[in-house]
C-alpha cells in the first residue's frame, strides 16, 4: 500500500522534473516570464497615473482684469498645464479638434464688472470628452476650483466680518482608507501583477499539454504505465511552482522595496489564496487544452476568455458600473474574487473573518473548474 | 521574387487557415465577440458607488441631505448603520465604497447658522474612482450648501433671486465636446477597434509562422526554391487582408452596435486602419522570428501587443498623465497613433489635414518593422 503510494509519488516527481526541463530548454519563454514578473510590472506601476497631471489648458481672456487673472491662476500644476492664451474662439475650437489642447476656459468681457456689480455670471469650460477618462477627470477639477472662487467671491460680497464658520453650510471631511495618499502605484503594481497571474496560469499548463498533443508525445505517455492525472498534474504542479515563485520575488523583490506598499494583511493566507487562483484558472486553461487540437486554437480560446475575465472583473475599471448581469455574471470569474482577496489582504488588511466569502468562492468555482477540466482531458485518454 | 509562388503559398496558408475550423472561426470570432463584450461591459463612469450612512441625527434636515445622495445616479444606498465599526467592516469587505458620517445636531447647528462638518471615508484601492468619488460628494456638498444659504438669506430679507446671485456669482458653464455625455460607452466602443486590431494579427501571424518552425514543416520551405522574401509575403498577406475584413467587421459593430457616431471619412479612416493592421502583423513577423515555440510566440505576443493596448495607448490610461518616460514607452507602439486617428474619426470627425502626422508615422513603423523582419530571416537558420 504504502510501496504503491510512494511509487505514484515517485511518477509524479519525474513527471514534475521533466516538465520543468523543457521549460527550462525555452530561452525565450524564460526571459519573458522574467519580464513579466520584473520589468513590466516596475513599468507599469511607476509611470502611469488615473488621475488629472498636466491637463493641457489654454484660456481665452476677454476680460484682462485682475479678478480674471485670478480665477485663471487657480487652473495650475500638478493638474493643469496652462499652456498660455488664446485670442479668438476659432482658434480654441481648431486646438481642440486637433487634441492640442484638452481644455479651452472661456472668460467673458466684463467678468470683474458685472461680478462687482452683483450680476450673474458665467464661465466656459470646453472639454475635449473623446476621452470620457479624462474628460471626466477635468470637468471634476474644474468644478471644484470654481466652486472654491464662487465661494470666496460670494463671501467678500457678504461682507468682510463673516466667517466660514459662522454660515450655514456643509464642510468637507474626507478621509481616504487604505491608500490615503492616493499612490497610484500600489493599485497598479497589484493591478498588473494579478493580470499577469491570469494570463500565465491560463496559457502555460494549457501549452504544455496541447504540446504534448500535437506533437503527437501524448501516444507514448498513454502506452506507459502513467495514470492519466499521473500526466497532467505535473503539468499544472510545474507551472504553477513557477508562477506563484514568480509572484513571491515580484511583491518582495519589485513591489515592495520600489514603491513602499505597505503589506498589511497575513502573507500566508496571501500566498494560499495566490495558489488556489493558479490551481483554478489551470483547470480552466486544461478544459480548454482539452477542447484544442492545436495550440492556435488554445491561443484563440484563451484570449476569448481571457479579455473579459481581465477587463471586466475590476482589475482596471470600477465594475459598479458594468450593465446588472455582467455584474452578477463576475460571480463565476475566479479573477473577482482573486481580485478582491488580494487587495483585500494586502492593502486593507483584511483576515478570514470579513473575506471567507470571497475565499470561499474562489475555493468552489476553483475546484469546479479544476476537477472538470481535468475530467475532460482525462476523457481523451480512453 | 516571382508572383506566382507567392500566390501558391498564400493559396496554401489560406486553406490551412480554413480547414481548422474552429481557427478560422476564432479568426473572425474572437475580435467581434471581444469587441460586444467589451464594449457593453468596460465602463470608466465611476457610477452606482455603494455607500452607507451613519446618521447621528436622524432629523428632517438629515433626511433631506441624505436623500441628494441617494437620489443621484452616482450613488447607490446599501443601508443604514449605527456604528462606525459597521462601517469600517464594510469598507473592508468592499460591500460599500464610500461611507457618510452626520454628526448629531446636524439640524441644529444649521439652523442656527453654523457650518457642520460631514465625514466621508472612501475606499481608497482604487485612486481613479477614489478621486472622482470625492468629486461627486464635493459638488453634492456645495449644492446642499448653496441651498442652506439662500434659505438664510431669505430669511434675512434678501429675495430669492438675489440670494442666489449672492451665493453663486459665478458659474461654470460646461461644453463636453465630441461625447456630450462623456459616457465612456462611446470612447469604448470606438476604442476597442484598437485594441482588437492590436493584438489579434500578431497572434495569427506569429503562430502562423511558428507552427510551422514547432512541427518541422518549415524544412519543406528551407528546401525548396521559395525565397525568404515570398515565403514571408506568402505567410503575411492573408493575415492582412483577413484582419482588414476584420475592421469593416468591427466597424460596423461599433456604429451599429454601440451607436457610436462616425463623423469623420471612411475612405481615410480605412486607408489607416489598413496601414495600422500592416504595422501589426509586421509585429507578429517580428514574434515570430524570436520565438522557437508557440508558447513563447503566444507570450511574448503578449507583451508587445496585450499589454502595451491596455496599458500605454490611452485607452484605459490616459497618455497625458504619464510621466515622461512612460510616455516615450507608450511612444513605442503604433496603438497610441491609431487611438487618435479612431477618435478622430469617429468622435471629432476629422480627416488627413489633422490628422496626417499620426498616419505618416504608422507608415514608418509599417517600413521599419516589415524591413526589419524581411532582413531578419533567413532560411538557413544558424543552429
Amino acid at each position: 500500500m504504502i510501496a504503491a503510494g510512494l511509487r505514484w509519488l515517485d511518477r509524479l516527481i519525474a513527471m514534475t522534473g521533466k516538465e520543468f526541463k523543457q521549460l527550462f530548454r525555452d530561452p525565450i519563454l524564460l526571459a519573458v516570464l522574467f519580464y513579466f514578473f520584473s520589468a513590466d510590472i516596475y513599468l507599469a506601476a511607476n509611470g502611469i497615473h488615473m488621475d488629472l497631471r498636466q491637463a493641457s489648458l489654454m484660456v481665452l481672456d476677454r476680460d484682462q482684469s485682475a479678478t480674471s487673472r485670478e480665477l485663471i491662476q487657480r487652473f495650475r500644476m500638478p493638474y493643469f498645464d496652462l499652456r498660455g492664451e488664446l485670442f479668438d474662439a476659432h482658434q480654441a475650437q481648431t486646438l481642440l479638434d486637433r487634441g492640442e489642447v484638452l481644455a479651452v476656459l472661456s472668460i467673458p468681457p466684463q467678468f470683474q464688472r458685472d461680478l462687482q456689480a452683483g450680476l450673474p455670471v458665467a464661465v466656459q469650460f470646453r472639454v475635449d470628452a473623446s476621452n470620457a477618462i479624462l474628460g471626466t477627470l477635468a470637468i471634476s477639477y474644474a468644478e471644484e476650483i470654481l466652486a472654491r472662487f464662487s465661494q470666496e467671491q460670494a463671501l467678500e460680497r457678504l461682507g468682510g466680518g463673516i466667517q466660514l464658520q459662522a454660515v450655514p453650510r456643509i464642510e468637507d471631511l474626507h478621509r481616504v482608507y487604505y491608500n490615503p495618499n492616493q499612490n497610484n502605484p500600489w493599485f497598479m503594481s497589484i493591478s498588473e501583477l494579478l493580470t499577469i497571474t491570469t494570463m500565465l496560469s491560463l496559457m502555460l499548463p494549457a501549452a504544455a499539454a496541447v504540446r504534448e498533443k500535437e506533437r503527437g508525445t501524448i501516444e507514448q505517455l498513454v502506452v506507459t504505465p502513467l495514470s492519466p492525472l499521473q500526466i497532467l498534474l505535473p503539468k499544472i504542479l510545474s507551472m504553477g511552482i513557477v508562477i506563484v515563485s514568480g509572484v513571491a520575488a515580484s511583491l518582495f523583490l519589485v513591489i515592495e522595496p520600489a514603491f513602499q506598499l505597505p503589506i498589511r494583511g497575513s502573507l500566508s493566507l496571501f500566498f494560499l489564496v495566490t495558489a488556489l487562483y493558479v490551481f483554478a484558472t489551470a483547470g480552466l486553461g486544461l478544459f480548454i487544452a482539452s477542447l484544442s487540437r492545436t495550440f492556435g486554437q488554445v491561443v484563440m480560446l484563451v484570449i476569448l476568455l481571457m479579455m473579459p475575465l481581465l477587463l471586466l472583473s475590476g482589475a482596471w475599471t470600477p465594475p459598479e458600473a458594468m450593465p446588472d448581469f455582467l455584474r452578477h455574471a463576475m460571480i463565476f470569474s475566479p479573477l473577482a474574487h482573486y481580485i478582491e482577496l488580494a487587495y483585500g489582504i494586502l492593502l486593507k488588511g483584511a483576515g478570514l473573518a470579513v473575506l471567507w466569502d470571497s475565499l470561499l468562492g474562489l475555493a468552489l468555482l476553483g475546484s469546479l473548474l479544476f476537477s472538470f477540466g481535468l475530467w475532460h482531458f482525462r476523457r481523451q485518454f480512453d | 521574387m516571382r508572383f506566382s509562388r507567392i500566390q501558391a503559398l498564400i493559396y496554401k496558408e489560406w486553406r490551412e487557415i480554413l480547414r481548422d475550423r474552429l481557427y478560422s472561426l476564432m479568426t473572425f470570432g474572437v475580435p467581434a465577440i471581444t469587441l460586444i463584450v467589451l464594449g457593453y461591459g468596460i465602463s470608466t463612469d465611476v457610477e452606482r458607488i455603494p455607500f452607507a450612512v451613519l446618521d447621528g441625527d436622524q432629523s428632517t434636515l438629515s433626511r433631506e441631505y441624505l436623500h441628494r445622495f441617494m437620489d443621484s445616479r452616482y450613488f447607490d444606498f446599501q443601508g443604514e448603520a449605527t456604528d462606525t465599526r459597521v462601517l469600517d467592516t464594510l469598507l473592508a469587505d468592499s460591500r460599500i465604497r464610500f461611507a457618510l458620517i452626520i454628526p448629531p445636531q446636524f439640524q441644529r447647528d444649521l439652523l442656527a447658522g453654523r457650518s457642520v462638518a460631514v465625514q466621508s471615508l472612501i475606499d481608497g484601492i482604487f485612486p481613479y474612482r477614489a478621486q472622482v468619488n470625492k468629486g461627486y460628494v464635493s459638488a453634492i456638498n456645495a449644492h446642499f450648501s448653496t441651498w442652506l444659504l439662500e434659505n438664510y438669506l431669505m430669511e434675512r430679507g434678501f429675495s430669492q433671486a438675489a440670494a442666489r446671485r449672492t451665493i453663486q456669482p459665478v458659474r461654470l458653464e460646461i461644453r463636453a465636446l465630441y461625447n456630450q455625455a462623456v459616457r465612456s460607452r462611446w470612447s469604448m466602443g470606438s476604442g476597442l477597434i484598437m485594441l482588437v486590431l492590436m493584438f489579434s494579427p500578431p497572434f495569427l501571424t506569429a503562430l502562423g509562422i511558428v507552427r510551422e518552425k514547432e512541427n518541422g514543416s518549415i524544412y519543406n520551405i528551407y528546401a525548396s526554391p521559395v525565397s525568404s522574401g515570398e515565403f514571408l509575403l506568402g505567410k503575411l498577406l492573408p493575415y492582412v487582408f483577413l484582419s482588414s475584413i476584420n475592421v469593416f467587421l468591427l466597424w460596423a459593430l461599433a456604429t451599429g452596435l454601440f451607436g457610436t457616431p462616425f463623423k469623420g471619412n471612411p475612405w481615410f479612416f480605412l486607408g489607416a486602419s489598413f496601414l495600422f493592421v500592416t504595422c501589426t502583423t509586421g509585429i507578429g513577423l517580428l514574434i515570430s522570428l524570436l520565438a522557437r515555440t508557440q508558447a513563447a510566440a503566444a507570450i511574448l505576443a503578449m507583451v508587445l501587443t496585450f499589454i502595451p493596448a491596455i496599458l500605454y495607448s490611452g485607452l484605459l490610461v490616459p497618455v497625458e498623465s504619464m510621466d515622461a518616460a512612460t510616455r516615450s514607452q507608450a511612444q513605442l507602439f503604433p496603438g497610441v497613433y491609431y487611438l487618435q486617428i479612431v477618435w478622430g474619426s469617429f468622435l471629432k470627425g476629422l480627416g488627413w489635414s489633422v490628422l496626417w502626422d499620426k498616419v505618416a508615422l504608422l507608415g514608418i513603423y509599417a517600413l521599419i518593422v516589415w524591413t526589419l523582419g524581411l532582413h531578419s530571416f533567413h532560411k538557413r537558420p544558424k543552429r
